[in-house]
């Protein structure tokens, strides 16, 4: 399933369900998790997990940007989820999303994996 | 620009415009801090910065000169200096987590000073980075 969002004036934030194996829900965010990315992402990403209370492992390799709005919404969605015994897992940031990520201590809170086989491994654990 | 979530999305794309002239890279460190600091500063006005009922117009200028970047963020907004806001401590727990206060602890890990004035009912915000 793929899924895109284009605001008023033409910002693409793209997301695309890729693999639902073992239980495991593999979605990839595509472009830029800034104020207006997040806008248009945010209601759908949050309805495609947190009903079904999934364990999901979420592909950051094509976000090349990320804000506080977006660290929000993961911290929301994976709150969300550890109340229904859900996961959220992120692997493969780029460089500078892992810089923000590391400011502001997101790692303390949800897994940060290098790739998609220790995601897969730490949202089954 | 007009303190919306339009106006920020078209002003965000014409900052990136100048900044591809100004031969600031996108794959470049110094690039995304300056972008992150927008993002930032730019959200927390529109967010927050409107007079209640009432619009908000915003202007940014962004000055690279040689191994520093300064920008400047006017608004005529409620009066806020951001420099009063605490870093948010680092969350132990997801169920604890704020789910915002982000915004400032990353704009004051790139930057390296912040200046803020009110002055003729505007609020005028320097943030000076280094360029890497």
């Amino acid at each position: 399933m793929i899924a895109s969002s284009r605001t008023s004036v033409g910002t693409i934030m793209e997301m695309k369900i890729k693999d639902t194996a073992e239980g495991v829900v593999d979605v990839a965010l595509i472009g830029r998790l800034d104020t207006p990315g997040v806008a248009g992402i945010e209601l759908r990403f949050t309805a495609s997990l947190v009903p079904r209370a999934a364990r999901a492992v979420i592909d950051m390799s094509e976000v090349e940007f990320i804000g506080s709005m977006g660290i929000r919404m993961f911290i929301s969605v994976a709150r969300a989820l550890s109340k229904k015994q859900g996961k959220l897992v992120l692997y493969k940031p780029q460089p500078m999303v892992e810089e923000v990520f590391n400011t502001v201590a997101l790692g303390e809170i949800i897994s940060v994996q290098p790739d998609v086989a220790s995601a897969l491994a730490a949202a089954r654990s | 620009m007009a303190g919306t979530l339009r106006g920020f999305e078209q002003a965000f794309l014409e900052l990136r415009g100048a900044l591809d002239g100004a031969d600031l890279r996108p794959e470049g460190r110094t690039r995304y801090h300056v972008e992150l600091v927008f993002e930032e500063i730019v959200g927390n006005i529109v967010r927050y910065g409107a007079p209640q009922g009432g619009e908000l117009r915003i202007e940014v200028s962004v000055d690279i000169r040689g191994d520093r970047i300064t920008m400047t963020f006017n608004d005529d907004g409620i009066p806020f200096d951001p420099r009063g806001i605490g870093a948010a401590a680092a969350p132990k727990s997801l169920a604890e987590a704020p789910d915002g206060g982000f915004g400032l602890t990353i704009v004051r890990r790139v930057a390296s000073s912040m200046r803020y004035e009110r002055a003729a009912d505007q609020n005028r915000l320097l943030v000076t980075l280094p360029a890497l």
